[in-house]
């Protein structure tokens, strides 16, 4: 065996600093592509957060290029240089040295502060998605197999796997799931929120850029997983009110006017049972249950006159039925009766026949006096 | 056949002592409690199973090279990739890394005669081959089909199989605590005299962090499997919401478990390299106790971030800011490690032996692995990220391009050591740069598939994603036909390879001064130990080894200790 013999303070090796700053370049060049890389051209940023996202994934790439850069340039310059060498005796051993506790420091402090400065970039770009504006249109999207649920607060009926968003407006989504855990994902938004049974997740964006993209789901949900994928287009602002009316039209209600005349008393008594009854009486207005007795409507004088401050008539009847009516709370000792609230149309689930048969039973009550 | 006390400094007196030799093939084959048969046994059944779970990649890959699925239907798919999740994880890289190279080695390197409950690895073993034949035996009655990670509420609607997989995982789960038990008090109680802490060889300490997470961390999952299997056989509802139950329970007790045991996995591979890297470098290891203190940082950082995995799932926004940033603190003791694995590197006279190579690999591989991790720790481009072939592509970085490169490491380091025959060296170099080539090829273009928007886990996808999908297909061809190389090499070797000496690559840890392959007592006197064994170009840091190991012949497995003296005060 050799004798042992300590090393001369070597330097760091040949070309140890070309090769530094070799790599140093490297990474500028490369870190300069990185950071002005061009996403949207590879896949659009169709929504609000999809920029501020894209500009974080590009900030991280750019650190993580930078490490790789290093890392793998000096494995390599390392394995060539170090190599072991033919005139090298069976003997041969490298620098014996352990440790260098001032580059072990630097090399825990400069990855922490590459970490923070992620950590607090990362931070920024979560706020902002927090802070991200919704509200304007509120919606809610309910996972099945395999397909997607969406429910516009001014559509009676859900439409399946068809999304249409106005461009500019901020959303509100609240997802949830019927079944099994899917997900919503539009690879445009660069957003995502698992669909999970008795749990619901908001995702606010807002749509910016008109075109069709697709809703993925990235849960396994079942065997048509691969299959379970919608459309979200993104129309502009009339062609979205157009396909709003458009699916109002195909869904029956709303658009034509409700024909009062041709009610059917007992058919109103059948659906009043079914859905009225719960809450109203058919007493006097005092007659309470949860709302006021509906039984005197035209002749009780104590009925309030809501609609249009005149005594009520069939018309007025069938506004309340169909917007649905907020009353004051007056039942802390307040003065005036206690109303409460009176869903609308879409959460009573009637249709135009509906509105006009329970109308034609409630005026039919009255006349029985 | 008592060996007399004054030759081992520190021992207590009469406590240590060679059994007799057990006798018959069962004895000493199959039901052996020597931890080194043990090993080899994990290694085998770890193997096996890793071919089979590689077969099913393969089927996988088959069924992508169209977007239309070119074999199998989409039920059949689903089972497929969730057994081969499954039988990588905690048929595989678990068993081997833990089971294999852990019994094998550990007690060797820390001058043992065996681990402390020699029944208990025996028992800890044997589930494992159960566990295993249980969970592939669930394509007989209709495989599990809801990946790996088997989410309810679609894993209580499972084929029966689901059930078979739950009482697999569950026994896998109870093998690891056994072993977690028995080598964290193996290591605690068995060193040699004079092995301090800090006197422990590197992969030793790898295994001691892992032993702790396997300890704990498994016990989460053994409750979460039991909930489901309750819930499926007997309406227990645990998960269904439907009935007051919680889906995220599920993920969050899963998680619980498997963010820890991706350390599982992947330290036992930091330690192997750890021993490969100053061994081929001729160097001591670089930074000694802040790889060994970073892999306590790890394991514990390990269970305080498993939620990052749920960060689209559904929490309170506020509680993803913890658990992000907890992420990227563990990305600096990850990076200490490979700073100093670099820093061995340098100014070493390398020697490119296939298991230096697969060190090397590993570095790279793992290092880009720990990158595309830090991508899917920020909430904002997780929720990008999550659940597409990004994910994808990120664990079969840190699993196979660290786990497995890892084992691949250790087996050509060890293999002489295990079978006492030399492998073959050029095909070792074959096996590496194909393996490493194809490997890229094949998982490095499922980053972008994934961020162009292919989730995971579908048997079918856009035409659009077609180009890249093949290319992973081909690179994972021949990705296994490399494998291939590995297996024939091993069986040349077993036939006709050359013997191999006690230490053939002048290696400095204890177990490379006994015989290849060792005898069955292991040490015929418990060394004492005097410095860490890093120190290329010094005597050996042992005292009162036996003279008859020295194989080469040229002095240099027993060099007298520089100090003998010191060795009397342990």
């Amino acid at each position: 065996m050799a004798q042992y013999t300590a090393p001369r303070k070597q330097n760091l090796g040949p070309g140890f600093w070309q090769v530094a700053i070799g790599l140093t370049v490297f990474n500028a060049i490369s870190s300069y592509f990185i950071w002005t890389l061009d996403i949207d051209k590879y896949l659009p940023e169709a929504a609000a957060p999809a920029g501020d996202i894209d500009e974080l994934f590009r900030f991280l790439s750019v650190i993580g290029n930078a490490i790789l850069v290093y890392v793998i340039g000096f494995i390599v310059y390392f394995s060539v240089v170090w190599r072991r060498r033919p005139s090298d005796g069976p003997d041969a051993i490298g620098i014996q040295i352990h440790d260098n506790p001032k580059l072990e420091l630097w090399w825990t402090i400069i990855p922490s502060i590459l970490m923070i400065a992620i950590a607090i970039y990362s931070v920024k770009i979560w706020a902002n998605l927090q802070n991200t504006l919704g509200d304007v249109l509120t919606m809610e999207s309910v996972g099945h197999q395999f397909n997607y649920e969406f429910r516009y607060p001014n559509l009676k009926k859900s439409v399946y796997d068809d999304m249409h968003l106005p461009v500019g407006t901020p959303v509100t989504l609240h997802v949830t799931s019927a079944d099994v855990i899917h997900s919503f994902w539009v690879p445009e938004v660069r957003i995502k929120a698992d669909m999970v049974p008795g749990l619901v997740q908001t995702l606010r964006f807002t749509p910016q850029k008109t075109g069709v993209y697709r809703i993925i789901c990235t849960e396994f949900c079942g065997v048509s997983h691969g299959n379970m994928v919608a459309k979200m287009t993104i129309d502009s602002q009339q062609d979205f009110s157009r396909w709003i009316s458009q699916q109002q039209k195909l869904q029956g209600q709303g658009g034509g006017p409700i024909a009062l005349a041709s009610g059917h008393a007992d058919a109103g008594q059948a659906l009043f049972g079914q859905k009225c009854s719960t809450c109203h009486s058919v007493g006097p207005f005092t007659q309470k249950i949860v709302g006021p007795g509906l039984g005197h409507l035209f002749d009780d004088p104590d009925h309030p006159s809501l609609v249009t401050g005149e005594k009520p008539s069939p018309e007025d009847i069938a506004h309340v039925l169909v917007n649905g009516y907020q009353g004051p709370d007056n039942s802390q000792g307040k003065a005036g009766p206690s109303i409460g609230v009176m869903p609308n149309r879409q959460a009573n689930a009637l249709s135009n026949t509906d509105i006009a048969n329970l109308v034609s039973y409630l005026v039919s009550l009255s006349q029985k006096k | 056949m008592a060996i007399a006390a004054h030759h081992r400094p520190g021992l207590i007196e009469g406590h240590d002592h060679i059994h007799a030799e057990p006798q018959g093939i069962v004895a000493k084959y199959i039901f052996s409690l020597d931890a080194k048969v043990i090993g080899v046994q994990y290694m085998i059944a770890g193997l096996l199973f890793f071919v089979i779970s590689g077969m099913l990649a393969e089927i996988i890959r088959i069924q992508l090279l169209t977007p239309g699925g070119a074999i199998i239907s989409a039920d059949t798919y689903n089972a497929v990739y969730s057994l081969h999740g499954s039988g990588m994880v905690w048929m595989t890289i678990i068993p081997l890394v833990t089971g294999g190279f852990g019994n094998y080695v550990m007690p060797l390197q820390i001058g043992a005669r065996d681990v402390a409950f020699p029944w208990l690895n025996l028992l800890a073993f044997w589930m494992f081959p159960i566990a295993g034949v249980i969970l592939f035996s669930s394509f007989l009655v209709g495989a599990p089909d809801a990946g790996w990670t088997e989410y309810p509420p679609i894993s209580l609607q499972g084929p029966p199989g689901t059930s078979l997989w739950c009482v697999a995982i569950f026994l896998i789960g109870i093998s690891s605590t056994l072993t977690g038990i028995n080598f964290l008090v193996t290591i605690f109680k068995m060193r040699a005299p004079g092995m301090t802490y800090t006197r422990m060889p590197l992969f030793c300490w790898a295994q001691l962090a892992t032993a702790m997470l396997n300890m704990v961390a498994t016990t989460a999952l053994a409750g979460a499997l039991l909930a489901l299997f309750l819930e499926r056989q007997f309406n227990v509802p645990f998960y269904d919401p439907g009935r007051g139950g919680s889906p995220l329970l599920w993920q969050h007790m899963f998680w619980f478990y498997s963010h820890p045991a991706v350390y599982i996995m992947i330290l036992p591979a930091f330690g192997i390299v750890s021993e490969i890297f100053p061994t081929f470098a001729r160097k001591p290891i670089f930074g000694y106790k802040m790889i060994a203190f970073s892999s306590i940082a790890i394991a514990l950082l390990g269970f305080m971030v498993w939620a990052h995995h749920m960060f689209t799932s559904g929490m309170a926004p506020w509680l993803q800011l913890p658990f992000m940033i907890l992420t990227m603190v563990i990305a600096v003791p990850t990076g200490i490690k490979i700073f100093s694995w670099m820093a061995t590197l340098w100014g070493g006279k390398i020697e490119f032996h296939p298991a230096m190579l697969f060190a090397i690999g590993f570095l790279i591989t793992f290092t880009f692995g720990g990158i595309t991790g830090v991508f899917l720790a920020a909430v904002p481009t997780d929720l990008h990220e999550h659940g597409t072939y990004f994910v994808v592509a990120h664990i079969h970085y840190v699993l196979f391009g660290g786990s497995m490169f890892g084992i691949f490491a250790g087996l050509y380091y060890w293999w002489p050591k295990i079978s006492g025959r030399m492998m073959n060296y050029r095909l070792g170099v074959v096996h590496f740069w194909l393996t490493f080539l194809s490997f890229n090829v094949t998982f490095l273009p499922m980053h972008w598939l994934g961020l162009e928007g292919m989730p995971r886990r579908v048997a079918e996808y856009r035409p659009e994603f077609q180009f890249w999908n093949d290319v992973a297909s081909i690179g994972s061809f021949v990705l296994a036909a490399s494998t291939l190389i590995l297996f024939y090499n091993m069986a040349q070797s077993l036939i006709r390879g050359k013997k191999a000496p006690g230490n053939p690559w002048h290696a400095r840890t204890l177990e490379w001064t006994i015989s290849s392959p060792p005898p069955y007592y292991n040490f015929k006197t418990i060394p004492a130990v005097l410095k860490n064994p890093y120190d290329f170009g010094e005597p050996l840091p042992y005292f009162g080894l036996d003279p008859q190991e020295d194989e080469e012949g040229d002095g240099s497995t027993f060099a007298p200790a520089p100090h003998a003296e010191t060795a009397e005060r342990h």
